[in-house]
């Protein structure tokens, strides 16, 4: 081994580092709420050869698989390429997770023109000039209706300069161009500190020294992952969900199977997902970037793994994926607008289960479903500020943590492959930013999946058009297949959407809908709630009692569905619980 | 004479200030009632310089209070029973928060979701609404609150916190309902939000609310104790307390609204450090770090300002809970003198954040700890004289430092046992460094324009090492050493601070609202400078915080003065903007439209009229010269030993050094040179390598 502990320990925090002030720039100065308040970007550094080395606090679904793909069609279709240069990149034939995710690449080359390592930001956009304003086009049958402008690896910088057409394409084809080019000057900015910072630590090191070490780094973070591999049981296991109906689905929704296949003497997992249905006709389709990382995101929450996520650790993961699958490999001009989300949730956690259903302690249950009325993209003209066109992400609400082996789920995840590490917006921001007003925003009780170790309860927002009339997209998976449970855990409940019109009629929304709200006219998102993992008569009862006080549970479930009899000062009356749990013959776990 | 008493985690720390001496005493900090430390620490000054403690404390005219009781009430839950009342359909404010998870193992999901600070069973929800623009979408039901109050009476609850939404544009619901709960509770502790945190975003607002509401019975408990107990004692003079600004206050004032007192504790630090490199023309930023046993804060002086944050936590961001409330911005790491060292399965060292604490300590200590720290690795090299631990009151065991750390460290990463202390010393640095480097970013500061204060008592052991890492070239350890945050306690000025939320678009520029804004947080800061009997001594310093349209978070913007005359002036503050904007991160927009959002007043008063005075010569009660055999920069050789106290003001000195305190020892290795400077400072020039040209 070339490098020793302490440098590998160096070069991890360095190189986390240059990717921490990447993020730092860009959250700070990104224009679009679903950038800087939903945390919807990322930011990574790749090797010359295309491999990641690190990407800090980055969501996982953006940057576990992919980023390594983008960096190679920039290098396909840029052979030479030169200190000075950017690449837009959203292309999900090319690596890309999906349209929205518009990308820019900065090439760190050296001083003799030798290309080092490439920098990746991307940044969710609040609209990517599609057919409607919604970045999230689910109903489109194919990219020409989905209508995003793509971009795989189009130099937009040459010698630290925009090609000022490319810019103005997009500030024609954009909805609200002037937050656009906010946030493309924040990706670029991200972009050229990692650039700085890379260009700076090879001063202090050396290029090749940092190759080594970087490549020794990937050694250990494979060593790390093959002994946690090791520790696991053998065997194959299967876990399948089913996302709902939507335009262009088959009328029971679409099913999604994951096979995996634990081989621990060989310190290898490979989950296979070609056994699934064909590309739809409609934007619910995974990238291949997406198929990837929503497997590899399922495989790490379900065995709670801390070892570092690299090009070196997932050198023992093997995914199978087949052209023409909807969680696979789609081929142009297949629309892949969802990607990141419903149906790679589901993939992820089909994953949970398959892991659950494996041995009792490792897997989850299904994390909910995105994205209900309460996330959703809201867009019209404010009329008070001269019919000045708006766009934008609400993230309102959407609790949706599964329970797993160890904790209860957790309350604000707002989407899985975010891994909770997006924000819920403040309700004053968005009523000062938007012509909105949110009546209401609460936890709703016994929505969750029971279990030894619950699911999050569910979250109810209502929004009203406040100033202005309101166009509302949203495309709400879990409204007929609700979250399930794990190891004898209880499924969520149901997601739901509501129109309330002004003269106070509430009917009840579509999953997937595009509804108009004029003036005092509402929408209600209520999420689903986690699924639970392990029997709810398992679950202790002080914790089911804590739950009955704060409202998240009724007595009457507490009794019927956890068998825990709780008196009305909101104690615990352990004979009639016991009574009730012998006869359901399941233990108790402390 | 005047006091300033820091009670830290472990030591609480005093500071006297008589004439042009300064004295620095320590104690033991008392948990169970912090109060008896401060006494404590009180009589040990006393007895060291020949006094009855009455007869010192007679002689005080100021003193200067910095306390963690506040932080400590909300991390161990030793809080009052707090009832939170809010807006209507809203009431999972505290539960929901901001989501948000950053910093945690991201596929952990073993993590409990943190319980809201108020349980929803004692949250109620009041019917009633204000929108964005101030309007009344849903009158106060009045008749709907008897059923609520009932509700409240059973809650048996000693503090209400209220926090309505859009509350900082018309308070009128706020007031009606603070009233209408005065007549029915007269008793109750009240915290109204647009008083506590006239801000923007009802998580921070309603978080910070319910913080100071919860605290106030424990504050006045608290200080009131103090202020009754230095009185019995003698003390006649001023009793006034840090806030998290870094300013002080009059116990008094505080105990009714403890939310300032949060962050009291760090916000000292970077005071002295701010002093220090003023007086010392030493530029205009710094940074300041205080080293301890398990963690390593760090803080800033950018321009001569030392830079605030609304994103303050008290305990683990993201599973502690978040003020919301302007603090001085501080960034820590787990690692310090008590940071466990380790290599992992597959080869990788590790140090801290596991820290071995005061109880077992490090291996060397001998009190059973058997894993090698940072402490054990300095023994190893011979940085610390094991004999002289802490001024010699405590004996180490280097063996047992050696065999801890060849165990556990150099063995299995096959290396010598020096090699192994040195690699442990190297990653520490390595994370310290990037905990200066999380916060510079975030600040827009270039850590190669600042130079480094090494406060704390184990910042000896590797600030050089840090400032080269970093590029900085100047080192300063500062003459208060250890007690540098007691030292800051002394400099902190008077202060008020009003605030206002008021929207104001560049496009439109309302000058009028602006300055109506302005005018009426002036008039709040007059009351404070009639208090103060001279009102030329107030100073009053404006600020906005502002945002490109559509941006999320404001920076602050220092005002040219209180009011805007003209266009001319807008146009100022929008230069200011852009300028400050491009500062800190990179880039402007010149073309964007700017928001103003909450605008800012701080009226602030010095107490001192003299600079602070200086430890005396000789004080540092250190054994004579000599040398110590040191493992630096890959070998052993023979270092000079020299007394912090005997290092002649001046005199410039070349490396290699261990310059010892009572405290600790400040390894300067054979690249760089020291002196003392007039204010009594250590300051080390950093051979660092050249500035890239970018």
């Amino acid at each position: 081994m070339a490098t020793s502990g302490l440098d590998l320990a160096i070069i991890s925090k360095r190189m986390e580092g240059v990717a921490r002030k990447m993020q730092n720039t860009l959250l700070r100065t990104a224009r679009s709420g679903v950038i800087n308040t939903g945390r919807d970007f990322s930011c990574c550094v790749l090797t010359a050869d295309c491999e990641l080395v690190a990407a800090a606090e980055s969501l996982p679904i953006h940057v576990m698989a992919g980023p390594d793909q983008m960096a190679e069609s920039m290098k396909a279709f840029h052979p030479v390429l030169a200190r000075g240069d950017a690449f837009l990149h959203n292309s999900p034939y090319h690596g890309c997770s999906h349209a929205a995710d518009l990308s820019v690449l900065v090439p760190v080359m050296d001083d003799d023109g030798r290309h080092r390592f490439t920098v990746l930001a991307k940044a969710h956009q609040a609209d990517i000039g599609n057919a409607i304003p919604t970045t999230y086009h689910a109903a489109a049958r194919d990219v020409y209706e989905e209508g995003a402008l793509i971009f795989a690896a189009t130099r937009v910088q040459r010698d630290y300069r925009d090609n000022d057409d490319i810019i103005r394409m997009c500030e024609m084809r954009i909805r609200s161009p002037e937050q656009w080019r906010g946030d493309y000057l924040a990706s670029l900015g991200s972009a050229r500190v990692g650039e700085r910072e890379l260009i700076a630590l090879a001063g202090e090191m050396g290029w090749d020294r940092l190759d080594a070490m970087v490549s020794d780094w990937f050694d250990y973070s494979e060593r790390r992952m093959a002994l946690a591999v090791g520790s696991l049981p053998a065997g194959t296991a299967t876990g399948e969900t089913r996302h709902d109906p939507f335009p262009g689905t088959p009328e029971d929704g679409i099913p999604i199977k994951a096979e995996i296949d634990v081989r621990p003497d060989e310190g290898r997992i490979s989950i296979d997902l070609t056994n699934n249905v064909d590309c739809l006709p409609n934007g619910l389709n995974l990238s291949e970037a997406c198929a990837r990382t929503a497997a590899m995101v399922g495989t790490f929450n379900s065995l709670g793994l801390t070892v570092p996520t690299n090009a070196g650790s997932f050198r023992c993961l093997d995914v199978l994926l087949r052209e023409n699958c909807v969680v696979g490999i789609p081929c142009h001009p297949t629309s892949c607008s969802v990607a990141t989300q419903n149906v790679a949730d589901r993939l992820t956690n089909a994953v949970h289960l398959a892991f659950a259903n494996l041995a009792d302690g490792y897997g989850m249950a299904e994390i909910g479903g995105v994205q209900t009325a309460a996330q959703a993209v809201i867009s019209g003209h404010e009329e008070k500020r001269g019919g000045r066109p708006f766009v934008d992400q609400l993230i309102l609400g959407d609790t949706l943590g599964a329970g797993s082996p160890r904790a209860d789920g957790w309350l604000a995840m707002i989407t899985t492959g975010t891994a909770g590490m997006s924000f819920f917006d403040s309700v004053e921001v968005d009523e000062l930013r938007h012509p909105v007003l949110v009546t209401e925003r609460r936890l709703v009780p016994d929505h969750e999946g029971t279990g030894t170790f619950r699911g999050a309860p569910a979250s109810q927002v209502s929004f009203s058009a406040h100033g202005a009339r309101l166009e509302v997209l949203y495309q709400s998976d879990g409204t007929v297949f609700p979250a399930l449970g794990a190891r004898g855990g209880g499924a969520g409940g149901p997601a739901e959407n509501y129109v309330t019109r002004r003269d106070g009629v509430r009917e009840k929304a579509d999953g997937w809908a595009t509804l108009t709200l004029d003036e005092g006219d509402g929408v209600t998102g209520i999420s689903p709630g986690g699924g639970g993992y392990g029997p709810a008569m398992a679950r202790d009862p002080r914790r089911v009692a804590h739950d009955v006080a704060e409202g998240y549970v009724s007595r009457n479930r507490a009794r019927q569905v956890y068998g825990v009899v709780i008196d009305e000062d909101g104690v615990v009356d352990a004979d009639a619980t016991g009574v009730i749990r012998s006869e359901s013959q399941v233990q108790a776990r402390p | 004479m005047r006091f300033a008493v820091d009670t830290g985690g472990t030591f609480t720390d005093l500071v006297i200030e008589e004439g042009a001496r300064l004295h620095l005493f320590k104690a033991p900090t008392t948990p169970s009632n912090p109060v008896d430390g401060v006494l404590d620490v009180l009589e040990v000054a006393a007895r060291d310089l020949g006094q009855g403690c009455r007869e010192l404390l007679e002689q005080g005219e100021l003193f200067v209070h910095g306390t963690t009781t506040a932080t400590n009430a909300v991390i161990t839950g030793n809080t009052t029973r707090t009832a939170f009342l809010t807006t209507r359909g809203h009431p999972d404010v505290l539960v929901l928060r901001e989501g948000g998870r950053i910093g945690l193992p991201l596929f952990d999901h073993g993590i409990a979701y943190p319980e809201p600070f108020v349980p929803r069973a004692l949250t109620f929800e009041v019917p009633e609404r204000v929108d964005a623009t101030g309007k009344v979408i849903e009158a106060l039901d009045e008749e709907a609150l008897d059923t609520l109050f009932d509700q409240l009476a059973v809650a048996e609850v000693q503090s209400v916190a209220v926090c309505l939404l859009w509350s900082i544009v018309n308070p009128t619901h706020e007031l009606r309902l603070e009233a209408l709960l005065r007549e029915r509770f007269p008793d109750l502790f009240i915290s109204l939000s647009h008083r506590v945190n006239p801000s923007l975003r009802e998580y921070r607002r309603a978080s910070a609310t319910a913080i100071d509401a919860a605290l106030k019975p424990v504050m006045s408990a608290y200080l009131g104790e103090l202020e009754e107990r230095l009185r019995d004692a003698g003390y006649g003079g001023r009793l006034l307390v840090v806030t998290s600004q870094g300013m002080m206050k009059d116990a008094g004032d505080l105990a009714s609204s403890p939310i300032h007192v949060v962050k009291s504790g760090p916000a000292m630090a970077p005071v002295a450090a701010k002093y220090i490199v003023e007086n010392g023309y030493l530029g205009r930023n710094a940074i300041v770090a205080d080293t301890g046993g398990t963690t390593y804060d760090v803080a800033l002086v950018r321009d001569g300002v030392i830079p605030e944050t609304r994103e303050t936590w008290i305990g683990q961001p993201y599973l502690g809970h978040m003020t919301g409330f302007p603090s001085v911005d501080i960034s820590s790491v787990g690692a310090g003198g008590g940071s466990i060292a380790g290599v992992d399965e597959a080869g990788l060292l590790h140090v801290g954040p596991q820290s071995a604490g005061a109880v077992p300590g490090p291996a060397c200590f001998g009190a059973g700890g058997r894993k090698p720290t940072v402490t054990d690795a300095a023994v190893v090299l011979g940085f610390v004289d094991p004999a002289y631990f802490l001024g010699g009151r405590m004996h180490l065991n280097p063996d047992l430092a050696r065999d801890a750390l060849m165990r556990d460290v150099a063995g299995p990463l096959g290396m010598t046992v020096e090699e192994g202390a040195e690699a442990v010393m190297a990653l520490l640095t390595e994370t310290m460094a990037g905990a200066i480097e999380d916060i510079t970013v975030n600040q827009g500061i270039d850590p190669r324009d600042a130079v480094l204060i090494g406060g704390g008592g184990a910042a000896g052991l590797n600030s050089i090492a840090i400032a080269r890492r970093l590029g900085c070239s100047t080192v300063l350890f500062p003459d208060s050493g250890a007690a540098i945050s007691a030292a800051g306690g002394l400099l902190c000025p008077l202060s008020d601070d009003a605030a206002e939320f008021n929207l104001v678009r560049s496009g439109s520029f309302d000058l009028e609202l602006a300055n109506a804004t302005l005018a009426r947080l002036r008039e709040r800061c007059d009351i404070f400078a009639q208090r103060l009997g001279d009102s030329s001594l107030a100073q009053v310093n404006y600020s906005v915080e502002a945002r490109y349209a559509q941006q999320i978070w404001e920076i602050k913007v220092p005002l040219r003065q209180g009011y805007l005359e003209s266009d001319l002036d807008v146009a100022l503050l929008m230069e200011d903007f852009h300028r400050l904007h491009h500062e800190i991160f990179a880039y402007d927009d010149r073309d964007g439209e700017v928001e103003f959002v909450n605008w800012r007043a701080r009226v602030s008063a010095d107490m001192r009229k003299q600079p602070l005075a200086t430890i005396q010569q000789g004080e540092a009660r250190v054994s004579a010269d000599t040398t110590r055999m040191g493992f630096l920069e890959g070998a052993w050789q023979p270092v000079p030993v020299i007394g912090f106290g005997n290092v002649a003001k001046g005199e410039e000195c070349q490396g290699p050094a261990f310059v010892e305190t009572d405290v600790t020892t400040l390894v300067i290795d054979s690249q760089a040179s020291f002196h003392k400077d007039p204010q009594g400072n250590l300051v080390v020039a950093v051979a660092t390598a050249g500035r890239e040209a970018m």
